[in-house]
């Protein structure tokens, strides 16, 4: 759930379904799959009962999303400016004239330089990350109320990823723009998130504030994957920590928890039933029967 | 709620040690020759090609009437028991006709393929592993000579230089011909001759030829094998054409073009002098064509697992 | 209109001229290697006569002499005379007989094209439904089908009674002149390049449907028309439009063989007639035209290409 303004991060490894969760909310999933149950709400329309027309109101206008590369999600053959004015009218929000005078603004919004002749560029004209910024203008121009970025700066060098991030977090704040943020990278979503939500195997295993997930993690994964992350104040003695195993294959899943296989501190229940998604804290919820606080508490008792 | 954890080692049992199933390794022809094996409509294709070579070969021992007999019953007579395509407009038997022309279109085809193949390949690896002179003229010649209108040249071939047995037909399209096969083995040549097993071969100290035959050569075989088998029934078409036009193999020698070219006139009274050979031809294109597009995804790198 | 792209011109034009000189050259020596000459025919062999038109051709003079003339003639646009209809200047009836050709060459690819693309964009969108294994189907049965194939397919529905009340209107009427005699010679010779045409655009479709910035073109919200046709079809033209130069090309060569059945007199017939007849000024007149056409053919398509896709330009 994403409330207003809001800047909420989905991390999970890949395969674990957080693109797809995206793209089901704007039911862009290609055939064959589907829909098969369950509920998608905004502000109060249910996104999967909507007609085809409803559906084409609803994307880019309420709900914008971009994707992971650049380079080819934009089409190779139009003009960029062309192509951001074209998400405007396509809503009748604004008319011709006056999706092309937002143009240039919305580029300047991005931080591109020299935007008016850029506008007439085409997509191979423009770097990396200045792709990914036409792209967000793209998806801002309709003021919509949540803007959903699959892994925005996977495609892109350190440096832009940056730059990116700190401009979906500006244009957070001046807009009020809701934003999700895809990806699997914990430190991106560190930096741009209050709240944080942790997918394994197509499950929310963890939701909560971003301070309390990465200072209090209560899932194994959540904890095993913050562990994880090399430390830049390690000596060469310590061992890198790694998850071993591989995410299950969900035509033939576990029984029980998914994560039990690879979990160090599960114990009997967990092959047996799958826990429910309960508070565990103020805000966060946690998919686990064991949970770290009672797991570290037992090492330290055995130990 | 939680007793002491069992172990803190993982347990392995549900988690797939490998993404991937293990399957027994396989070379790109076993591979390739699965997939072919799916293909219901290439399948087809190759049973009725393999009918065509046995026909085309049964008929240069027998056939149920010889080819140029005339007069065997009134002309333009319909499928009988005797004669179980009917008789033209000669009274030749059309079914022994049709088998001669199978022969004729065979030769032709297999005979294209070969020599506009060998030639292809020859000048285009030569043309793009050693670049420099050779490279500019193959590749002026290509420029040259591609876009031209194949049938005209080879009209003017056959028909100028006035021979029309099937050795200067086949040499005739061959010439035409061989310029596409050129073009793709000089550009596989190209890209193949940039990687690293050719450099480590270099290093080595192997010799060119040896580099060619035995490496470049047998990676480029795959595009190599879908281009020759298209130019099978280019050549046959272009056979046809010609001796539709009457300047194909010299009568009494049968022809289905030529046939073809003798039924038009007959259409509205017996027209099974012109609708038997044309089917032979089209069959025969679909099956090649069948084939293939078949061997073409079969051997296509982009989808092998 | 840059000033590459009026350099990448010019080069193409010059290319044109050479290729056409040099492979009508290659004719014209060739052909006057052959023992004999035109007028070694059906007809009785009458020595003086046989010289006085030797000698009015020119051709008692040495080859090489003969080629300079030609050539000459061929740079200042003419192509030379007829040796078998004397006094016939070749260059108009060349252009005379395109004309013909080019009209029938014209509505050939109009068919081909409107079937082949409309078709091929359909069967993309409607991928795996009925339309989509019909007309696949049908698309692998009409590139096996060659023209005259076709030609006789189409004479018989029209005469067998298909179309009765109009069939005898079609059967006797085959020839040149009148509109209704186009659509019989110009589907025969544009089924084939359908086919082909419609493979490669229902291909070219499919792959670009799949592609990220359609997928992005649909999260716009914008309407279906627009995503398929501005977003996807512009991308998946450019192959099929390099292909269309080849397909000029084959429209071209096969124009011929329907010239031939259905007697329609255009260069086709011309080519044909000449060769049978040995009239090989005209043969080498006709086929310098063909090289020039084709090369023209193949620069318009290239000069295409700018238009659609940005990220080519010379």
């Amino acid at each position: 759930m994403v409330h207003k303004g809001e800047t909420v991060g989905i991390v999970g490894e890949s395969g674990c379904g957080k693109s797809v969760t995206a793209l089901s909310v704007l039911r862009l999933i290609p055939d064959p799959g589907k829909i098969v149950g369950g509920h998608i709400f905004f502000k109060d329309r249910e996104v999967t009962r909507m007609s085809a027309e409803e559906l084409r109101e609803f994307r880019g206008n309420d709900v914008a999303m971009i994707f992971q590369d650049p380079m080819t999600s934009l089409n190779p053959v139009l003009r960029i400016g062309f192509q951001i004015k074209e998400a405007m009218v396509a809503h009748e929000r604004f008319d011709n004239n006056a999706a092309e005078e937002r143009v240039v603004p919305m580029l300047k919004k991005v931080r591109i330089p020299a935007p008016k002749d850029r506008a007439k560029n085409y997509p191979h004209q423009f770097s990396g990350g200045m792709r990914q910024r036409a792209m967000i203008a793209m998806g801002l121009s309709n003021e919509p109320g949540l803007l959903i970025a699959d892994e925005p700066t996977t495609a892109l060098d350190v440096t832009v990823q940056a730059q990116i991030i700190e401009l979906l977090r500006d244009l957070n704040r001046e807009m009020g723009t809701a934003v999700v943020l895809i990806t699997h990278n914990l430190a991106v979503v560190a930096s741009l998130c209050t709240r944080v939500i942790v997918m394994y195997a197509g499950r929310i295993v963890e939701q909560g504030p971003t301070r309390q997930i990465f200072y209090n993690p209560q899932h194994p994964y959540t904890w095993s994957l913050l562990q994880s992350i090399p430390r830049i104040d390690s000596t060469q003695h310590d061992k890198l920590l790694t998850i071993s195993g591989l995410p299950p294959d969900l035509s033939n899943p576990p029984p029980g928890c998914l994560f039990h296989p690879r979990c160090r501190f599960r114990v009997d229940r967990c092959s047996k039933q799958e826990p429910p998604l309960e508070e565990v804290g103020p805000g966060q919820d946690a998919r686990c029967w064991v949970l770290m606080k009672n797991a570290l508490a037992g090492a330290e008792s055995t130990s | 709620m939680a007793t002491s954890p069992s172990s803190f080692e993982p347990d392995t049992t549900f988690v797939a040690t490998d993404t991937y199933e293990v399957g027994e390794q396989m070379s790109m022809w076993q591979d390739a020759w699965r997939r072919l094996r799916r293909n219901r409509l290439a399948l087809v294709g190759m049973a009725i090609v393999t009918i065509l070579i046995l026909t085309a070969i049964i008929s240069a021992f027998w056939t149920p009437y010889p080819v140029w007999i005339q007069s065997l019953g009134p002309t333009y007579q319909g499928p009988t028991a005797k004669h179980l395509f009917g008789l033209d407009d000669s009274g030749r038997d059309i079914l022994s006709r049709l088998m001669g022309g199978a022969q004729v279109s065979m030769i032709v085809g297999v005979g294209t393929a070969t020599l506009s193949s060998i030639i292809g390949i020859v000048l285009g690896l030569l043309a793009g592993f050693y670049r420099g002179w050779v490279d500019a003229v193959v590749s002026l010649l290509i420029n040259i000579f591609y876009g031209l209108p194949d049938l005209l040249i080879v009209l003017l071939i056959v028909a100028v230089t006035q021979q029309r047995g099937l050795q200067n037909i086949i040499l005739a399209i061959s010439l035409t011909a061989w310029l596409g096969m050129a073009r793709l083995v000089r550009g596989q040549t190209l890209s193949l001759r940039e990687r690293e097993f050719v450099e480590a071969a270099r290093s080595v100290g192997t010799r060119d030829v040896h580099l060619l035959i035995r490496h470049i050569f047998p990676n480029a075989l795959g595009p190599i094998i879908v281009q020759a088998t298209f130019v099978i029934p280019a050549a046959i078409l272009f056979e046809a054409f010609l001796s539709y036009l009457g300047f194909g193999v010299k009568p009494p020698t049968p022809s289905w073009g030529a046939m073809a070219s003798e039924g038009y006139r007959s259409l509205q009274f017996a027209p099974h002098i012109i609708l038997i050979p044309a089917a032979a031809l089209c069959l025969t294109l679909m099956a090649f064509n069948f084939m293939g597009d078949g061997l073409r995804d079969a051997l296509d790198p982009r989808m092998r697992r | 209109m840059t000033r590459g792209t009026l350099i990448y011109i010019g080069q193409r034009l010059l290319l044109i001229t050479l290729t056409a000189l040099i492979v009508s050259s290659i004719v014209f020596i060739g052909v006057h290697q052959l023992p004999g000459n035109a007028f070694l025919s059906e007809r009785s062999p009458n020595p003086s006569a046989e010289q006085v038109l030797v000698h009015h051709y020119g051709l008692d003079r040495p080859w090489p002499v003969q080629y300079v003339s030609w050539l000459t003639g061929v740079l200042h646009g003419d192509l030379g005379e007829s040796l078998v209809n004397r006094g016939v200047k070749i260059t108009p009836l060349v252009l005379r007989e395109a004309r013909v050709s080019a009209t029938l060459g014209f509505w050939a690819m109009v068919f081909t094209i409107t079937l082949g693309m409309s078709l091929g964009i359909l069967a993309a969108v409607k991928q795996n439904t009925l339309l989509d294994y019909v007309a696949s189907f049908c698309a692998v049965i009409g590139y096996s089908m060659p023209s005259f194939v076709t030609a006789t397919f189409l004479v018989l529905l029209t005469v067998t009674g298909f179309f009765a009340w109009s069939g005898g209107l079609v059967y006797e009427n085959i020839g040149w002149g009148k509109p209704e005699q186009i659509p019989v010679p110009a589907i025969s010779l544009g089924l084939l390049p359908s086919a082909i045409i419609f493979r490669l655009t229902r291909a070219s479709m499919l792959e670009v449907i799949r592609q990220d910035y359609v997928r992005t073109a649909w999260a716009k919200g914008l309407r279906s028309r627009i995503v398929i046709i501005r977003h996807a079809l512009r991308n998946a033209l450019i192959p099929v439009i390099t292909i269309l130069g080849p397909i000029t090309t084959g429209v071209i060569t096969g124009s011929i063989v329907i010239e031939y059945i259905f007697g329609i007199p255009g260069l086709g017939k011309e080519f044909i007639n000449s060769i049978a007849n040995r009239d090989y000024n005209v043969v080498i007149g006709v086929f310098t035209f063909y090289a020039i056409l084709v090369g023209i053919a193949n620069l318009l398509v290239d000069l295409v290409y700018p238009i659609l896709d940005p990220r080519i330009r010379y």
